[in-house]
C-alpha cells in the first residue's frame, strides 16, 4: 500500500515537531553559555574582561593542572563522601515513606499532612538554612552546645563548626533534610502513576504489605527510581548551595566540594575562568561515566520494555493502517 | 489541573507580553507604571526616585547611574540633590543596590562596567574588601582620576586633612587619586571602664592606653596586660578575631609581593598571638559575628571581656545595640571608653569612584566633593561627624581630620568621652600600604588555617604548609 | 493466636511509624518557625540569641523598618517574583511534557541520540554555564528585563527526564492508538490524553520548578539593576546586605514574606501529590 509508508513518516515528524521548543530554547539561552564552558578550558582565559584569550599550545594544561591540584582532589574526595552520607539515609529514608504512604494495607492516618509538611523544608533558600544551622551550632554559646552543657554531656563548648568532621556531618545531614521529602514526593507521584489495576489485583491474591511493595511497587517504580538516582547523583556531585553559603567550603576545605571549588577559581579573585571551565569539564565527564553505569545497571527492563511497546505500537499501527488508512486523516 | 495549567499558561503569556513590552517600549511603560505607584505610595523612597528619574528623563534631566552594595552613598547623593535646586534641576540618579552578602555584587559590578552604553554605572562604591580591585587591580581601568572630574587632589585633600590610609587605598598604579571615602574606619581599643577601673586602678584612656601598651607598634604589654586582667578573672578580648584586624594592618608588605606569596613575619606571628590567647585563657575563644561575640559586649559571656578592637562604626552599630540598655546604667551602657590600640589598623569603609567612560564628569566631581572633600558645615562629612545627616544618625568618625576637629564626639555610651580625640589619631596610624586585590580570599585562608593550628587540629608548619598550598590552587599567585 | 500477634505487631509498627513521622514533623517545621518567631523579635535580641522560640513583641516595628526601607516593597516584589516563577514553571511544565512526549511516544531517528543530549545537558556543573549565560544577555541588552528569566525554561533537561521516566510506565500507547482511530490529531492527543494522564508528575514537578524559580538570587541578582524589578529575595538579601547595621528581626520577617507565597502555592499544588490514586484518566 503507497499510504502505508507515508504513515510511517508523518508519525516520526511529530518527534521533531514536539521537541523543536526545547531545542529552539536550547540554542537560543544555552548553546553559547555550553559552548563557552566547553572551549574556556583550552585557552588562556583569566583575569577580569579578558577579551583577548587564545586556545592555549599545549590544550590540556589546564586539564592536567587541575588533577595535580591538591585542593581539587580533596574537593573531589569531599563532594563524594558528602554525597554518600546524604544519600544513603535520603533514599532509604525516602523509600520508607513511600512504602508507608502509598501501601494500601497499613493505613497511616494524617499521611496527607506529613507528605506535605516533610517536602518544607526544600522551600527554604540554602542562605537561610546556612544562616540558621550557623546559629544553632555557634560556639562557645549556642543552642546546641548550651544543651550538651546544661546536660552535663559535655564539660565545655564544642567548636563544631572548626571540626572538620562536624563539619561535614552537618552539611551532609542538612543535605539530607532538605531533599529526603523531596526525593519522597518524586517516588510517591511515581507510584500515583501506577496503575490501580494490578493493586487490586495483587489484593486479591493475597497479598500483603510489604510483599506488594516490593514485587509490585519497586518493579513499577523502576524507572522513576532511576530518574531520583541519577539527579541524586548530578545533584550530590554538583552538589554547591549549601557547602559554599554554610562555611564557605571550610574548616580547612572540609566541605570543599567540586562545585564550591570551581566557584572558587572563577570569582576568589583571581578570575581562572580557564580552570574553573576545565575542573567543570572533568566533573562533567565523571558525572556522566557515573549516569552511563546507573543507566546500565537499571537498563535490561526500563529500555527493553520502552523498545517492546513501542513495536507493539508499530505493529498494531501498521496493522490498522493496512486494515482503514483512511481513518487517519 | 486542566484549570490550574491554563490559568498557569494564561499568567505566563501575560507575563512573557508585559515583560516583552515594558523593554521594546523601553521607559516610557515603566515610567507610567512607576509614577502611579509612586504617588500611591510615597513612602517608598526607592521608587519614587527611580521613577522621578524616569519622568525627569522625559523633563530633559540627565541621569545619573549610581551604583552601590547599600542604600547609603546613593541615600548621599540624593540628599545633595534635595539640598541643591540647581543641581536637581540638570540631574537625576538611577539606583542599583546589590548587597555583597550573597557576593553577587562584583560580578554584576564588573559585567556593567565592561558592557558600558547608557545603563553603565556613573559613580559605584567599593568596600575595603575589595576596594583595591578596582583602585589599583583588575578592574582598575574603569576608575576615573578625581583630577579629571576637576578636583584639585592635593589641595583639597591636604586642607581637609583626609586620612592618609583612605588615600594611599583610593590611588591608582599611576599615582592618581581614583576613590575616597567619607566615613573613617581607623580603629581604637574600645573597653570596659568599670574592667579597667578594678584591675588597673583608673578607667582614663591614658592609663588603659598605658597598660595594654597604646602605640607601642608591639603586642608585649598586650599580653601582659592579659596576665593581669586574668588573675582578675577577665579576659582581655572576646576571640582572636579581635586583634587580627590590628595584626593584619601591621605587617609591612602585603600578602603579595611582585606576584609572589609573602608571609610577613607580623602576620604570621597571628598563629602564635592566637594560640597564646586560647592557650592562656586570655579569651572567651568567641568568633566576631557570632553569639558569644554579642553577648560579651553585654557583659554575659564566659567572662568578663575588657575590650574589642574596632572603628566608630563598632561602637554604634553593634556594640551599643548589642549592650542591654538604651541609657547610662542600663546594661553596659555608659561604660564603655575608646583608647589607643598597640597598633594601628583600620576596618571596613566604603571608597566613591566615577567610570571614566561617564559623560556626566562635571556633576560626578560635584557629587564626590562634597561626600569626601566638602569640609564645611553644609557638607556631608560635617552632618556624618555630629550625627545630623539623618534623624536619629549616630555620631560616627569620618574621613577629614580637619572635620572631626571642629565635631563633638562626645557620647553618653563612652561616658562623655570625644571618641574624636582617638580616632583623629587613629586615623593617621592606620597603614593603607600593605593591601592587595586578594586580601578577601587570602585572609579568609589564613585565617582557616590560623584557628585550625590554634584549635590543635595541626602543627604550625602544617597549618603554613596548607595556607600555601590553598592560596597556590586557588589564585593566580607564585608560591614557593 | 496468629491473629493477635498480627495485630501487636501492626499496632507496634503503626505506633514506631507516627514517633518517626512525628519527630520528622518537628525537624521540618522548625525552622518555620524560628523564621516565625525571630520575626518578632529585634536584631539585638536576635544577635544575642539566634535562635529561641519564645515570640517578642517587635514585629509591628519590625515591620515599620521594611515599610521604611525604600526598596523593600512587597507588593512589587511580589508581582516581578510570581510573573517569573509562573512564567517559568509554566514553561518548563508544558514543553518538558511535550518533550517527554516526544521521546516516549514517537519513533524517530534521533531520539536516543537527542535523550543522550538532554542527559548531557543536564550533567554540566552550572557555574562557569552561568557566567557564559550573563556575559551573554548583557551583550544582547537583555539586562532588566525578565524573559532572559523566564524563556530558558523551555529548556529544562531535569523535569525532561522525568516526565519520561515517569511516561514510561504510565502511558499505554494503545490509548493514542484508539484515540487516533478515533480520528484525534497528534496535539489534541497529547493536550487531551497524555497531559491529564501526567498530572501527578506535573504537579510534583510544578512545585519543585517554582520553587526553584522563586528563591533564585544569583541570576536575577545580576541580571536585574533596576529596583522596580527586584524579585522578593533580592529585596532580602538587600536588607541583609546592609553589612554595617543589619536589621535581623526585619531580614527574618522578610524571609517570612518569601516564603508565604511558596507555601501558598505548595499547599495549593500538594493536593495532587496527596489524594490517594489519580489515574482515573487511563481507562479514558
Amino acid at each position: 500500500m503507497p499510504n502505508k509508508q507515508h504513515k510511517g513518516i508523518s508519525y516520526a515528524k511529530y518527534g521533531y515537531l514536539f521537541s523543536l521548543p526545547f531545542i529552539v530554547a536550547f540554542l537560543i539561552f544555552s548553546l553559547y553559555p555550553t559552548i563557552y564552558t566547553l572551549i574556556l578550558g583550552f585557552t588562556d582565559c583569566k583575569g577580569l574582561g579578558n577579551t583577548d584569550w587564545h586556545i592555549l599550545e599545549h590544550p590540556f594544561d589546564n586539564f592536567k593542572n587541575v588533577i595535580h591540584n591538591k585542593s581539587f582532589v580533596i574537593s573531589l574526595k569531599n563532594t563524594i563522601t558528602i554525597w554518600l552520607m546524604n544519600f544513603f539515609p535520603q533514599i532509604t529514608i525516602a523509600l520508607l515513606l513511600t512504602a508507608w504512604f502509598t501501601s494500601r494495607s497499613n493505613e497511616i492516618k494524617g499521611k496527607g499532612f506529613f507528605k506535605v509538611v516533610f517536602y518544607m523544608p526544600n522551600i527554604i533558600t540554602a542562605a537561610t538554612v546556612a544562616v540558621l544551622f550557623k546559629a544553632i551550632f555557634a560556639y562557645p554559646i549556642g543552642p546546641v552546645n548550651d544543651l550538651l552543657l546544661s546536660s552535663g554531656v559535655k564539660d565545655t563548648a564544642y567548636n563544631f563548626l572548626v571540626s572538620k568532621s562536624a563539619a561535614k556531618l552537618i552539611v551532609a545531614f542538612i543535605q539530607f533534610w532538605t531533599w529526603y521529602g523531596n526525593t519522597m514526593i518524586v517516588l510517591i507521584s511515581g507510584v500515583l502513576g501506577i496503575s490501580p489495576d494490578i493493586y487490586e489485583a495483587a489484593e486479591i491474591d493475597g497479598a500483603n504489605g510489604v510483599q506488594t511493595f516490593f514485587k509490585i511497587t519497586i518493579p513499577n517504580l523502576k524507572t522513576v527510581l532511576l530518574y531520583t538516582l541519577v539527579t541524586s547523583l548530578v545533584g550530590g556531585l554538583n552538589m554547591y548551595d549549601i557547602p559554599k553559603v554554610f562555611l564557605d567550603g571550610g574548616p580547612d576545605n572540609a566541605t570543599l566540594t567540586t562545585s564550591v571549588y570551581i566557584q572558587k577559581q572563577a570569582f576568589s579573585g583571581s578570575y581562572l575562568y580557564n580552570k574553573a571551565s576545565a575542573a567543570s569539564m572533568i566533573m562533567w565527564v565523571i558525572i556522566v561515566i557515573c549516569s552511563a553505569v546507573l543507566f546500565w545497571i537499571m537498563r535490561d527492563k526500563d529500555e527493553a520494555k520502552l523498545n517492546k511497546e513501542i513495536k507493539l505500537a508499530q505493529k498494531k499501527a501498521k496493522l490498522i493502517a493496512e486494515s482503514g488508512g483512511k481513518e487517519w486523516l | 489541573m486542566k484549570k490550574v495549567l491554563s490559568v498557569l499558561s494564561a499568567v505566563a503569556l501575560l507575563a512573557s507580553m508585559t515583560a516583552c513590552g515594558s523593554t521594546s517600549e523601553g521607559s516610557e511603560a515603566s515610567s507610567s507604571s512607576n509614577t502611579e505607584s509612586s504617588a500611591a505610595d510615597s513612602s517608598a523612597d526607592e521608587c519614587s526616585e527611580s521613577s522621578k528619574a524616569d519622568t525627569g528623563s522625559s523633563e530633559g534631566k540627565t541621569t545619573l547611574n549610581i551604583w552601590s552594595f547599600t542604600e547609603e552613598v546613593p541615600g548621599m547623593v540624593q540628599k545633595y540633590i534635595d539640598t541643591h535646586p540647581d543641581f536637581a534641576a540638570k540631574y537625576d540618579i538611577e539606583t542599583t543596590v546589590i548587597p555583597t552578602t550573597d557576593q553577587n555584587y562584583q560580578p554584576a559590578l564588573d559585567q556593567a562596567l565592561a558592557a558600558g552604553g547608557k545603563e553603565a554605572p556613573d559613580l559605584y562604591c567599593a568596600e575595603a574588601a575589595f576596594v583595591l580591585k578596582y583602585t589599583q587591580g583588575d578592574a582598575s581601568s574603569y576608575a576615573c582620576p578625581y583630577k579629571d572630574l576637576g578636583i584639585d587632589v592635593d589641595a583639597e585633600t591636604s586642607a581637609a586633612e583626609i586620612a592618609p590610609y583612605t588615600i594611599d587605598i583610593g590611588t591608582n598604579t599611576n599615582g592618581d587619586l581614583v576613590g575616597l571615602g567619607y566615613q573613617a574606619t581607623g580603629g581604637a581599643f574600645i573597653y570596659r571602664r568599670s574592667i579597667a577601673e578594678e584591675v588597673f586602678g583608673d578607667d582614663s584612656p591614658e592609663t588603659v592606653a598605658d597598660a595594654i601598651g597604646g602605640g607601642s607598634n608591639s603586642w608585649d604589654k598586650f599580653f601582659e596586660a592579659a596576665e593581669t586582667l586574668k588573675g582578675k578573672g577577665y579576659g582581655i578580648v572576646s576571640g582572636d578575631g579581635d586583634i587580627w584586624h590590628a595584626v593584619e594592618n601591621s605587617s609591612d608588605k602585603g600578602w603579595i609581593v611582585d606576584g609572589s606569596l609573602t608571609i610577613d613575619p607580623k602576620r604570621e606571628a597571628f598563629l602564635d598571638l592566637s594560640k597564646q590567647l586560647k592557650d592562656n585563657d586570655y579569651h572567651n575563644d568567641t568568633q566576631d559575628w557570632q553569639e558569644g561575640w554579642f553577648a560579651d559586649m553585654k557583659g554575659e559571656g564566659g567572662k568578663g571581656i575588657l575590650g574589642f578592637f574596632g572603628p566608630a562604626w563598632l561602637i554604634n552599630y553593634t556594640i551599643a545595640p548589642n549592650c542591654g540598655g538604651e541609657a547610662v546604667g542600663e546594661g553596659t551602657y555608659g561604660d564603655w571608653g575608646v583608647c589607643e590600640p598597640p597598633i594601628g589598623f583600620f576596618w571596613g569603609g566604603t571608597w566613591v569612584l566615577a567610570n571614566k567612560d561617564s559623560e556626566h564628569k562635571d556633576a560626578l566631581g560635584e557629587i564626590i566633593r562634597w561626600i569626601t572633600l566638602d569640609t564645611s558645615e553644609d557638607g556631608l562629612q560635617y552632618q556624618w561627624a555630629n550625627g545630623t545627616y539623618a534623624d536619629g544618625g549616630t555620631k560616627d568618625a569620618v574621613a577629614s581630620s580637619a572635620v572631626m576637629a571642629k565635631s563633638n564626639g562626645e557620647l553618653d555610651f563612652l561616658g562623655g568621652q570625644n571618641m574624636f580625640d582617638i580616632f583623629q589619631k587613629a586615623n593617621a596610624y592606620a597603614n593603607g600600604k600593605n593591601l592587595t586585590q586578594y586580601d578577601e580570599s587570602i585572609n579568609a585562608l589564613w585565617r582557616d588555617q590560623v584557628r585550625q593550628y590554634t584549635a590543635g587540629a595541626k602543627s604550625r608548619d602544617e597549618a603554613i604548609e596548607d595556607f600555601k598550598m590553598n592560596v597556590a590552587d586557588t589564585l593566580d599567585v607564585n608560591v614557593d | 493466636m496468629a491473629v493477635r500477634k498480627k495485630n501487636a505487631s501492626n499496632r507496634a509498627f503503626i505506633i514506631s511509624a507516627y514517633v518517626f513521622c512525628a519527630f520528622l514533623t518537628v525537624l521540618s517545621l522548625l525552622p518555620f518557625i524560628i523564621m516565625i518567631v525571630n520575626a518578632t523579635r529585634s536584631t539585638y535580641q536576635i544577635q544575642q540569641h539566634a535562635i529561641s522560640l519564645v515570640p517578642s513583641h517587635f514585629l509591628k516595628s519590625n515591620f515599620e523598618v521594611l515599610k521604611d526601607k525604600g526598596s523593600f516593597n512587597a507588593f512589587k516584589g511580589f508581582k516581578n517574583s510570581l510573573i517569573i516563577s509562573v512564567g517559568a514553571t509554566a514553561c518548563t511544565i508544558y514543553f518538558s511534557t511535550m518533550t517527554a512526549f516526544a521521546l516516549v511516544a514517537y519513533d524517530w531517528k534521533l531520539r536516543k541520540p537527542f535523550f543522550t543530549f538532554i542527559m548531557a545537558v543536564l550533567m554540566i556543573p552550572a557555574q562557569v554555564t552561568s557566567i557564559g549565560f550573563y556575559q551573554f544577555m548583557y551583550k544582547i541588552h537583555m539586562t532588566n528585563n525578565f524573559l532572559p528569566l523566564i524563556l530558558p525554561a523551555i529548556a529544562a533537561p531535569t523535569c525532561v527526564f522525568f516526565m519520561r521516566q515517569y511516561m514510561i510506565p504510565s502511558l499505554p500507547m494503545e490509548i493514542l492508538q484508539s484515540a487516533r482511530i478515533d480520528g484525534a490529531g497528534e496535539f489534541r492527543i497529547f493536550n487531551q490524553i497524555a497531559l491529564p494522564m501526567m498530572k501527578p508528575a506535573m504537579a510534583t514537578q510544578a512545585i519543585f520548578s517554582f520553587v526553584s524559580s522563586w528563591n533564585q538570587l544569583f541570576l536575577p541578582s545580576i541580571l536585574i539593576t533596576k529596583n522596580e524589578k527586584f524579585t522578593m529575595p533580592m529585596m532580602v538579601a538587600l536588607l541583609n546586605g546592609d553589612i554595617y547595621k543589619t536589621e535581623y528581626g526585619s531580614v527574618y520577617l522578610g524571609l517570612f514574606l518569601t516564603v508565604l507565597p511558596l507555601l501558598v502555592v505548595y499547599f495549593l499544588l500538594s493536593k495532587y501529590i496527596i489524594a490517594g490514586v489519580a489515574l482515573g484518566g487511563v481507562k479514558g
